[in-house]
C-alpha cells in the first residue's frame, strides 16, 4: 500500500461512495465485535476459545475499514482499476432485475417453480432489455417473454426434479407443473 | 507399480458407462459456460452443488472435474473471438489471439489452444498421477500447526499477492472469514452470529455466497453499467493450423505446461500468474517478435493456453493430498467433498483411494472428450455466442434459484442470494478481489479448528508455531509474502529519491 506517495488530485465528492464503503467495512467490524461479547471463551486446553477468531475478524475489519476511509479522504483508494461499463448506472434497469428476483424468492413456493421463475426471467429480460436501450416490445414482446422463459423453467425444473431428484416446490403435486 | 495397478482401477471406475456420461457431460456443460460469457466453473459447480445429495460421489466428482477442465477450453474460444475473456485464466489469450483474430487467423489461434490445453491438461494429469501419491504420503506428517500455515499461506497469496490492492484484498478475505463464523463452531458446538436466525445454525450455504457474487451480482452490474458495451464477433474460418504454426506451437505448449504446472500445486491463486509469466517467456524467446501486440503472434496463444490447463490441473495436487483449495473452482470442489463428508487430505488417498483414482483416469479421459469437443465441433460453441444478452442474463438467474433453494430449500436463502449480489456489484464496481471471499468462508473454519488443535498440542501455548521446523518455515515465508514487497516498494522510492 503505498500510502505515503502522492496523491493524485482526486475531487472529493469522487470519493464519497469510497468513504462509504470503508465505513460500512468498519460498522461490519464493530457489529462482529459487539456479537463475540456473547460469544463463550471457554477454551479447554487450546488456550483460545470459540470467541478468539470472532474477535481477529472484527479487529482486522475494523482496522480495514478504517484504513480504506483514510485512503478515500486522502485523495481515494490507491491502485484503483477503473471500473467497465458505464460512468453512470442505468438504476431503472438494475430496480427491475432486483425486483424479478425479489418476487421470485417470495413467490416461489406459493406459485410452483416455473411460474415464478418465468416471471423473474420476464422482469429480468425487460430490465436488462431496457439498460441496452431497447423497448420492451409490448404485449407481443410479453407474450415472447414469457414463452422464453417458461421453455427454460420447465425443462430445467423436470430435469432437476425428476432425473436428479432434487426438490424444488410446483403449484400442484403433479410434479409436472 | 503400485500407482499403474490402482490407475488401472481408476480407468475401470471412471470407464464405465454412466460415469463416461458424466464426464461427457461436464466437459459439455464446461465448455459451454466457457464460451458463455458471465458465467464460469465456479459458479456453474456451485449452482449444481445440490446434486451431491442424490448422485453417488464419484459421479459427482468425475461431473465436476469436467465442467472445470471444459470451461477453460471454452474460455479460449471467447477469448480469441469475443476478445471479452469468458475466464482470468484465459485473459492472456485474449490479447494475442483477439490479434490473430482480427487478421483472419482465428482458426490457428483456436486449434493452438485446444490441442495446447490438451497438450498440458495430460501431461498434467501425467504428473498428478506420479506426484500426488507421494505427495500425499509426505503430507500424512503434517501435524495441525503445519496445516494452519499451509492454510495461512493460502489466505496470504489469495489477498495478498492476486489483487492490485492488499487492502482491498484483505477486506474481502476477512468479510470471508466474517462469513465462515456464522452457524455452529466445529469444536465446542457453540452458536456464533446466528441473530437468533435459524437458517444460520447450519452456516452459510458457499452456494449462496458464490451464486449471489458471481451469477446475480454479475446480472445486476451488466443491467447497471454494461448495457450500451458493445462487443465484435470475429470471423471464425477454418480450424487448423499449418507447418510453420505448428513447429512454433508446439515449444511454446511444453514450456507453457512447465511454468503452469508448479504454480497449481502452490496456493497462489490459480492460472492468473503463470499464464501471464508465459505470455512473458514466449514474447522474449519469439522469432516472430514484431507479431506480438501488432498482428498476434501464435506464441502468445500457445504458451499461456498451456500453462491454464497446466496449473488448473496441478490444484488437483493440494486439493487431494491436503485438502487445500488454490482457487476458487477448487474450494468448491471441496465443498462438494465435504458435503459428502469426505475430508480431502492425506487420508483421502487410503480412504477414499477408489474415488480419487477414478478422478485422475477421468481426467486423461476427459482430455479427449474436449479435444473432440473443441476441435471439430467448435462452431457449435460458437453459436451459443449469438444468444442475446438480455435472455442469456435472465436464464441464468432461473438457474442460481435452482441452485441456492434446491440446497436447502429456504426462500430466505433467495433472498439473501439478492443481498449478496449487490454487495458483489459493489466489489466488481469498486475493484474488490471476489476469490477471498470464497476461500475465506470455505477455508476459515477449517483453519481456526487446525489453529485450536495446534494450541493444544502446545497446552495453549502459541510457541508451537515455531518450535517445529516445517511450520516455522512455512510462517517465514507467510511473513516474507507480506512484508517483501511493502519493503521493495520502500526501496524502490528511496532509490528513486537518492537518483
Amino acid at each position: 500500500m503505498d500510502s505515503s506517495s502522492a496523491a493524485p488530485p482526486v475531487d472529493r465528492a469522487a470519493t464519497w461512495p469510497q468513504t462509504l464503503i470503508g465505513s460500512a467495512a468498519l460498522l461490519l467490524g464493530a457489529g462482529l465485535a459487539w456479537g463475540a461479547t456473547g460469544i463463550s471463551s471457554e477454551a479447554g486446553y487450546a488456550g483460545v476459545g470459540p470467541n478468539f477468531l470472532p474477535w481477529v475478524v472484527s479487529v482486522v475489519l475494523m482496522l480495514c475499514g478504517a484504513w480504506l476511509i483514510l485512503e478515500a479522504r486522502t485523495g481515494g483508494w490507491r491502485q484503483l482499476e477503473p471500473p467497465s461499463g458505464a460512468v453512470a448506472g442505468d438504476w431503472g434497469a438494475l430496480a427491475w432485475v432486483a425486483g424479478g428476483v425479489a418476487l421470485n424468492a417470495a413467490l416461489l413456493t406459493r406459485v410452483g417453480f416455473i411460474l415464478s421463475c418465468t416471471l423473474c426471467f420476464m422482469l429480468a429480460v425487460r430490465g436488462l432489455r431496457g439498460s441496452e436501450g431497447k423497448t420492451h416490445g409490448g404485449a407481443k414482446g410479453l407474450v415472447l417473454d414469457f414463452v422464453t422463459g417458461f421453455l427454460i423453467a420447465a425443462p430445467a425444473f423436470w430435469l432437476f426434479t425428476q432425473v436428479l431428484g432434487i426438490n424444488l416446490p410446483g403449484l400442484t403435486d403433479t410434479g409436472w407443473l | 507399480m503400485d500407482i499403474w495397478n490402482q490407475l488401472l482401477q481408476g480407468f475401470a471406475t471412471a470407464g464405465t458407462p454412466i460415469n463416461l456420461m458424466w464426464a461427457f457431460i461436464g466437459c459439455a456443460i464446461g465448455t459451454a459456460v466457457g464460451v458463455l460469457p458471465g458465467l464460469g466453473p465456479a459458479v456453474t459447480v456451485a449452482m449444481l452443488l445440490p446434486i451431491t445429495a442424490q448422485v453417488e460421489p464419484t459421479a459427482s466428482m468425475i461431473f465436476f472435474a469436467g465442467i472445470y477442465y471444459g470451461a477453460m477450453y471454452g474460455g479460449s474460444t471467447t477469448s480469441i473471438l469475443l476478445n471479452t475473456p469468458g475466464e482470468t485464466g484465459t485473459m492472456v489469450t485474449a490479447l494475442e489471439g483477439f490479434k490473430m483474430a482480427k487478421n483472419g487467423r482465428a482458426g490457428a489461434a483456436l486449434a493452438t489452444s485446444a490441442i495446447g490445453s490438451f497438450v498440458a491438461g495430460t501431461i498434467a494429469t501425467v504428473l498428478v498421477t506420479l506426484f500426488a501419491p507421494y505427495m500425499a504420503e509426505f503430507a500424512v506428517k503434517l501435524g495441525p500447526p503445519e496445516y494452519f500455515m499451509l492454510m495461512l499461506l493460502a489466505f496470504t497469496t489469495v489477498s495478498a499477492v492476486l489483487g492490485k490492492s492488499m487492502l482491498r484484498g484483505m477486506t474481502a478475505l476477512f468479510i470471508g472469514l466474517a462469513i465462515g463464523l456464522v452457524g455452529l463452531d466445529q469444536i465446542t458446538a457453540q452458536v456464533r452470529y446466528t441473530g437468533g436466525v435459524p437458517e444460520f445454525l447450519d452456516g452459510i450455504e458457499v452456494v449462496l455466497v458464490a451464486v449471489g457474487l458471481f451469477a446475480v451480482g454479475e446480472c445486476m452490474y451488466t443491467a447497471l453499467y454494461e448495457g450500451k458495451s458493445k462487443k465484435e464477433l470475429n470471423r471464425m474460418g477454418s480450424v487448423h493450423m499449418n507447418k510453420l504454426e505448428w513447429k512454433r506451437s508446439w515449444p511454446a505448449w511444453l514450456r507453457g505446461t512447465a511454468i503452469g504446472f508448479p504454480f497449481g500445486t502452490i496456493p497462489a491463486g490459480g492460472s492468473e500468474i503463470p499464464t501471464f509469466l508465459s505470455y512473458g517467456v514466449e514474447r522474449k524467446l519469439s522469432k516472430f517478435k514484431s507479431e506480438f501486440g501488432t498482428t498476434g503472434a501464435i506464441e502468445g496463444v500457445a504458451g499461456p493456453e498451456a500453462a491454464n490447463n497446466s496449473a488448473v490441473t496441478a490444484t488437483l495436487v493440494p486439493l487431494l493430498t491436503l485438502g487445500i483449495p488454490t482457487s476458487v473452482t477448487a474450494a468448491i470442489l471441496l465443498s462438494a467433498l465435504q458435503n459428502y463428508g469426505i475430508n480431502a487430505g492425506p487420508q483421502l488417498f487410503q480412504t477414499s483411494s477408489g474415488l480419487v483414482w477414478a478422478l485422475i483416469a477421468s481426467l486423461y479421459i476427459g482430455n479427449v472428450m474436449l479435444l473432440v469437443l473443441n476441435l471439430p465441433l467448435v462452431g457449435l460453441w460458437v453459436k451459443l455466442l449469438k444468444i442475446p444478452r438480455p435472455q442469456l442474463y435472465a436464464g441464468i438467474l432461473i438457474f442460481a434459484t435452482i441452485g441456492v433453494y434446491g440446497m436447502r430449500q429456504s426462500s430466505f436463502d433467495l433472498f439473501l442470494m439478492l443481498g449478496i449480489g449487490l454487495v458483489g456489484v459493489v466489489m466488481r464496481r469498486f475493484d474488490f478481489p471476489t476469490a477471498p471471499v470464497i476461500v475465506g468462508m470455505i477455508l476459515g473454519p477449517m483453519a481456526e479448528a487446525q489453529m485450536r488443535n495446534a494450541l493444544s498440542i502446545g497446552e495453549g501455548k502459541w510457541s508451537v508455531f515455531i518450535e517445529r521446523p516445517m511450520s516455522a518455515s512455512l510462517l517465514a515465508v507467510v511473513l516474507a509474502i507480506l512484508i517483501l514487497p511493502q519493503v521493495w516498494g520502500l526501496a524502490k522510492r528511496w532509490a528513486a529519491r537518492a537518483g
